[in-house]
C-alpha cells in the first residue's frame, strides 16, 4: 500500500470498511514502515505482529477504528501476555495477565495492537532514552529527542509507521512528544479515560491516558471510543455534552484566549517558543478570537515541591511493590540513576508531606479553575525550549544531575500545571524552528472542556494544515 | 413553649412553606427554634456556638428565595467555615480560629435560605464515632442521656432529636453522619463523593473519604437541601457523576423492584449485636413487603488492608492539620494541645512514609472497585449501620485513662459504614427499629457510586412504610 501514510486512523478505517483496503494489508504497511524506519528511530521496542495477525483473523469488532494498525505506549496499560516493562529493567520481565480497562476499550474500537513504544524509565524523563532500550530519536532530526515519556508513540506516528499511537501524560507527556515531532497531542481532563482495574488514579490525578495523533479528528474519535469512568473508579470526570468527533469542524464561536509567554517557574524560554506563541495568537486573532495576555497567578515554588513529594513517593512504591513481587529489596542498579534518586526522595518525605502536597496541589487547581471562568483558554508555549539534544535528559547518562533538573522543570514549566489542576491541554504543530524542528503551542481550557479544545483545534488545522508537513526520510 | 406551638410537626420544607404562605415569618421560627436550644441544650449539649444575633440580622437583611427560605439551621462545628465565626472542629487547639471567608457549602446553604444561628458538637477533628470532646463535653442521646448520641456530628444528630430544628448540617468521613443517625433515630445520608463540595480551603479530604451533607428527620428534606447544595465548586480536583434530575423528584417516585442484597456480618470480622441484627432482618422483611428482591451477598473486602490504609490517611491528614495551625500560631504542636487520642493518631504520621501514603491510596482505590463491582450485581447492599445500639458515653472518648479502651472501639463502631468513605459509593441510615432499651438502631443502605437517586427513592418507600417523624424522645 503506496499511500498508506496518506491518511489518518479514521481515513485508514474507512477503508476498510469500504473494502478497498483489508486490516490484513493494513497491518503489512505499518510492520513494512517499521522495519524500515525503526533501526533509525528506535520507536518500537516490541513487536507483537503474531498478536496482531491473530486479532484480525479472529474477526475485529466494528469499532470506528476497526483494522487500524496500533501501538501501546510500554507504560501504565496492561495487554494480557504481554511485558509492561515501564521502559525499566526491573520491570523487564513483567508479564500482564489481564488488560486494562483502557487497552479493552481500544481493542473494541477496532483498532489491532502490532507493538509497544518506547518511554523513559516509569515516565520519569520528558525524553526517551532508558537504558533498557537506548534512545529514541526524533524524526526530524536524528540527533534531537522526540520529547517524552511517550516519544516512541509520537516518533513512530511522525516517521510515517502508524496515524495514532497510545501515550499517557503525568506532567506532559502526550504535549511535549507532540511538540517535538509536529504531532497534535491532547491531554483529557483529569479522570477522562480509565486508569483500571490496577489503579483509580495515577500520581494523585495527575496522569491521564491518551494518544498521541496527526489529526485533530482521530484524537477525538478515539477519546469518544474510550472516554466514561470504568465500574469501580473513585473519580468521575465531568460527563461530554455530546461525541467529541462531533466537536471537530464545529464552529467554537469567539473564544476568549489568554496566552502568556512567560512560565511560572520563570525559566527562560527560548525565543523560537515565543515566536510559535505570537503567530498561535495572530492566527486565532485572525479566525476572530479574542486574545489578550494574561496568566493565573501560580506559586511555581509550592506547586514543584508538591509534584516532586508525589512522583518521590510514588516511584519509591513502584519499587517497593516490585520488589516484594520479585521476593528481595530493589537495589540501586535495578533502575536508573535519577530513578533512584526520585525513589530516595520518596524515602525521605513523611505520609503527612504526602498529605499536605495533596492539599497544595488542590489549592494550584483552584487558582487554575478560577482563571478559566474568564477565558475559555490559555495558549502557552508547549515547551520553553525546542526539542532537547539527547543526552540532556537522559535518566542514566546526564552526570549533572542540576543540569539534568534543571532541564526537566524546562520542559514540563507551561505542561504540568494542567497536570495538577486535571484541566485538558493539548500541544498543536503550528510552528517549526529555522533548524526545522518543529516546535508546539499548548492551549488549556476549563476543567472538562475538551469540547472547546476540538473545536479550536479543527479551526487551527484547517487554517494551517500540518499533516502534510513531514520529516525528512532516513 | 410559648410562641408556635407545633413548630415540632414539621420538617424544613413544612417550615418552608408556612414561611412562603405567611402563615409564620421568619423570625418567629427563630425565636421558636431559639426558646428550644435554650430550653434543651442544658441536658443535651448539642449547640456549642449561639449565633443569634447574627440570624437576626441575616433575617433583616432578607433571605435569598430558596427552597428553606427562613428555616433555622445548625452548622458542624468542623469543616465548613463561615465568616467571623470560629471553626474549633472540635478542638481547643482550634478555639480561636476565626474563618475570614464563608466555605462555599454554606454559601450555598445560605442561598437555599437557611437561617445559621449556631453551631454543633462534634469530636476532636470528627475521629471519633461519638461527639464528646474535652473542650466541649459530651453531646448526650435525647433517647437517653447516659448514651452517645453518635458522631462526628453528633451535636447535629442531637439538636434534630430533640426538636431543636428539623435539619442541620453534618459531615462523614467514616460514619459520621451515618452513626449519630443511627443513635438519634434520624434519617442520615452521605452522598457519593464530591458530590457537595469541600472548597475553597479543601479539593477534598482524608483523600476523598469524607463528604459533606447534613441530618434530617423528613426524607425529602436531605434531598432537597442535597439539590441545593450539590455540584462541583471552581477549581475542584474531582466531580461526581451528574444526578439524572433533582432528588426532591426522586422522593415519591416509584423505585421499581429492587435487588437488595444484606448481610449482617462486618468485614472486620467485629460481633453484631442481636439488636442491630433484628433491624437488618426486620427491614429485609419490610423491603420484600414492598416488592423488592432481597438475597443475602457481601462483597469480599480485605478489611485488613482496607483498616490499614485508612489509618494511613487519617493519621497524615491529622498531623497536617495539627502542623498547619503550629504554624499558624507560630510554634510546634505540643500533646496537650488536643486530646489523647488525636495526638496518638497524628504520633502514627511520624512513622509513615510519603510511600507508605502512596500506597493507601492505590489499597483504597482497590478495595472501590470491588464495592464497585458488587453494585453492578445488586442495587442495594442492607447492612446494620453500626455492630451494636448507641454506645454509652466515655467509650470513644478521646482523653479517657485507657487509650485502649478506645482503640478497640473505634473500629468496631465504624465497621459498616467507612467502608462507602473509602469507595466513595453514597449510602443512608434509616430509622426503622428501636431496642427494647428505648434506642434507636438505624440500618444502613449503600448504593452505586454516584446512585443517590435509588437510596432517596427507597427511604421515601420505607418512611411511607413505616414512618418514624412522630417517633419522638421523652423530653427530659
Amino acid at each position: 500500500m503506496k499511500d498508506f501514510e496518506q491518511f489518518d486512523g479514521l481515513g485508514l478505517a474507512d477503508l476498510v470498511k469500504t473494502r478497498a483496503l483489508t486490516p490484513k494489508e493494513l497491518l503489512n504497511a505499518a510492520v513494512a514502515c517499521i522495519e524500515a524506519r525503526n533501526p533509525a528511530i528506535n520507536a518500537v521496542v516490541d513487536r507483537m505482529y503474531d498478536r496482531a495477525e491473530a486479532a484480525i483473523a479472529a474477526g475485529l469488532p466494528a469499532g470506528p477504528f476497526a483494522g487500524v494498525p496500533y501501538l501501546l505506549k510500554d507504560l501504565g496499560v496492561y495487554y494480557a501476555g504481554t511485558i509492561t516493562s515501564a521502559g525499566s529493567a526491573f520491570f523487564r520481565d513483567a508479564v500482564a495477565d489481564h488488560d486494562s480497562e483502557i487497552v479493552a476499550r481500544m481493542k473494541r474500537a477496532g483498532l489491532v495492537i502490532l507493538g509497544k513504544t518506547n518511554t523513559s524509565e516509569f515516565g520519569l524523563s520528558t525524553s526517551v532514552e532508558p537504558k533498557l532500550f537506548g534512545p529514541t530519536r526524533n524524526p526530524w532530526n536524528v540527533e534531537f529527542s522526540a520529547g517524552g515519556s511517550s516519544g516512541g508513540a509520537a516518533a513512530a506516528v511522525a516517521c510515517g509507521m502508524l496515524p495514532i499511537a497510545h501515550a499517557t501524560d503525568g506532567g506532559g507527556s502526550i504535549r511535549i512528544p507532540a511538540s517535538c515531532c509536529g504531532l497534535f497531542g491532547l491531554k483529557p481532563t483529569r479522570a477522562r479515560t480509565p486508569l483500571g482495574p490496577d489503579l483509580g488514579e495515577g500520581w494523585s490525578g495527575a496522569s491521564v491516558g491518551h494518544a498521541v495523533t496527526r489529526s485533530v479528528r482521530d484524537s477525538a474519535a478515539l477519546l469518544d471510543a474510550t472516554a466514561g469512568p470504568d465500574v469501580g473508579d473513585p473519580y468521575w470526570a465531568p460527563p461530554p455534552r455530546g461525541p467529541y468527533l462531533a466537536e471537530v469542524g464545529a464552529a467554537p464561536g469567539r473564544l476568549e484566549i489568554a496566552f502568556t509567554t512567560r512560565a511560572w517557574s520563570g525559566h527562560p524560554v527560548h525565543p523560537e517558543c515565543v515566536a510559535a506563541v505570537s503567530q498561535a495568537a495572530k492566527l486565532c486573532e485572525s479566525l476572530g478570537h479574542s486574545v489578550e495576555e494574561a496568566s493565573p497567578f501560580i506559586d511555581e515554588e509550592l506547586h514543584n515541591k508538591a509534584r516532586r513529594v508525589i512522583i518521590g513517593a510514588n516511584t519509591r512504591m513502584t519499587l517497593e511493590a516490585r520488589g516484594k513481587a520479585l521476593g528481595r529489596e530493589p537495589k540501586p542498579d535495578d533502575v536508573e540513576t535519577f530513578t533512584w534518586a526520585a525513589a530516595e526522595s520518596g524515602r525521605e518525605l513523611t505520609a503527612s508531606d504526602y498529605a499536605g502536597a495533596i492539599r497544595a496541589l488542590h489549592q494550584v487547581g483552584r487558582v487554575v479553575g478560577r482563571f478559566f471562568t474568564r477565558y475559555d483558554l490559555l495558549l502557552t508555549p508547549t515547551m520553553c525550549e525546542p526539542p532537547y539534544k539527547l543526552g540532556v535528559l537522559s535518566m542514566t547518562g546526564n552526570n549533572d544531575p542540576q543540569a539534568y533538573l534543571q532541564a526537566l522543570l524546562g520542559t514540563i514549566a507551561f505542561t504540568s500545571l494542567f497536570n495538577t489542576s486535571g484541566n485538558p491541554a493539548m500541544s498543536i504543530p503550528l510552528h517549526w524552528s529555522a533548524q526545522g524542528l518543529p516546535i508546539g503551542v499548548q492551549f488549556a481550557a476549563a476543567f472538562g472542556d475538551e469540547a472547546t479544545l476540538f473545536r479550536l483545534a479543527a479551526q487551527l488545522e484547517a487554517a494551517q494544515p500540518w499533516a502534510d508537513r513531514r520529516p525528512p526520510r532516513h | 413553649m410559648s410562641g408556635m406551638k407545633d413548630y415540632e410537626r414539621y420538617d424544613g420544607l413544612g417550615l418552608a412553606d408556612l414561611v412562603k404562605t405567611r402563615a409564620i415569618t421568619a423570625k418567629e421560627l427563630l425565636i421558636a427554634a431559639v426558646e428550644r436550644i435554650e430550653a434543651r441544650n442544658p441536658a443535651i449539649n448539642a449547640v456549642v456556638n449561639r449565633m443569634y444575633d447574627r440570624a437576626e440580622s441575616a433575617i433583616a437583611a432578607g433571605l435569598p428565595a430558596g427552597p428553606f427560605a427562613g428555616v433555622p439551621y445548625l452548622l458542624k462545628d468542623l469543616g465548613a467555615y463561615y465568616a467571623g465565626a470560629v471553626t474549633s472542629a472540635g478542638s481547643a487547639f482550634f478555639r480561636d480560629a476565626l474563618a475570614d471567608h464563608d466555605s462555599e457549602i454554606v454559601a450555598r446553604m445560605k442561598r437555599a435560605g437557611l437561617v445559621i444561628l449556631g453551631k454543633t458538637n462534634t469530636s476532636e477533628f470528627g475521629l471519633s464515632p461519638s461527639a464528646e470532646p474535652k473542650l466541649f463535653g459530651p453531646t448526650r442521646n435525647p433517647w437517653n442521656l447516659e448514651f452517645s448520641a453518635g458522631g462526628s456530628s453528633g451535636g447535629a444528630a442531637a439538636a434534630v432529636a430533640s426538636g431543636m430544628l428539623p435539619i442541620a448540617h453534618g459531615t462523614d468521613g467514616g460514619g459520621s453522619i451515618r452513626i449519630p443517625a443511627s443513635c438519634c433515630g434520624l434519617f442520615g445520608l452521605k452522598p457519593t463523593r464530591a458530590r457537595t463540595p469541600m472548597g475553597p480551603d479543601l479539593g477534598e479530604n482524608w483523600s476523598g473519604s469524607s463528604v459533606i451533607h447534613a441530618l434530617t428527620r423528613s426524607v425529602r428534606d436531605s434531598a432537597a437541601l442535597l439539590d441545593a447544595t450539590a455540584g462541583p465548586d471552581i477549581g475542584d480536583p474531582y466531580w461526581a457523576p451528574p444526578p439524572r434530575g433533582p432528588y426532591l423528584a426522586e422522593v415519591g417516585t416509584d423505585p421499581g423492584r429492587l435487588r437488595i442484597a444484606f448481610t449482617n456480618r462486618p468485614w472486620s470480622g467485629h460481633p453484631v449485636d442481636p439488636e442491630c441484627a433484628a433491624a437488618v432482618s426486620k427491614a429485609a422483611r419490610i423491603c420484600e413487603g414492598l416488592g423488592h428482591h432481597l438475597e443475602e451477598a457481601s462483597p469480599f473486602i480485605d478489611e485488613e488492608m482496607h483498616t490499614k490504609a485508612r489509618r494511613i490517611i487519617r493519621a497524615a491528614n491529622t498531623r497536617v492539620t495539627l502542623e498547619a495551625r503550629g504554624k499558624a500560631l507560630g510554634r510546634e504542636p505540643r500533646p496537650d494541645d488536643v486530646e489523647t487520642i488525636t495526638w496518638m493518631t497524628a504520633e502514627i504520621a511520624r512513622t509513615l512514609t510519603a510511600a507508605d501514603y502512596a500506597w493507601a491510596i492505590r489499597a483504597a482505590h482497590q478495595i472501590g472497585r470491588v464495592v464497585g463491582r458488587f453494585f453492578t450485581r445488586y442495587d442495594l447492599l442492607l447492612t446494620p449501620t453500626m455492630c451494636h445500639p448507641p454506645p454509652k458515653l466515655g467509650l470513644l472518648g478521646m482523653s479517657g485513662d485507657n487509650p485502649d479502651v478506645y482503640w478497640q472501639a473505634h473500629p468496631r463502631a465504624v465497621a459498616f459504614t467507612a467502608l462507602f468513605n473509602t469507595a466513595g459509593n453514597p449510602a443512608m441510615s434509616v430509622p426503622l427499629h428501636w431496642s427494647a432499651d428505648g434506642l434507636p438502631i438505624g440500618v444502613q443502605f449503600a448504593a452505586a457510586f454516584g446512585d443517590e437517586a435509588t437510596l432517596f427513592r427507597l427511604a421515601a418507600q420505607l418512611e411511607v412504610a413505616k414512618p418514624w417523624a412522630d417517633r419522638r424522645p421523652p423530653l427530659s
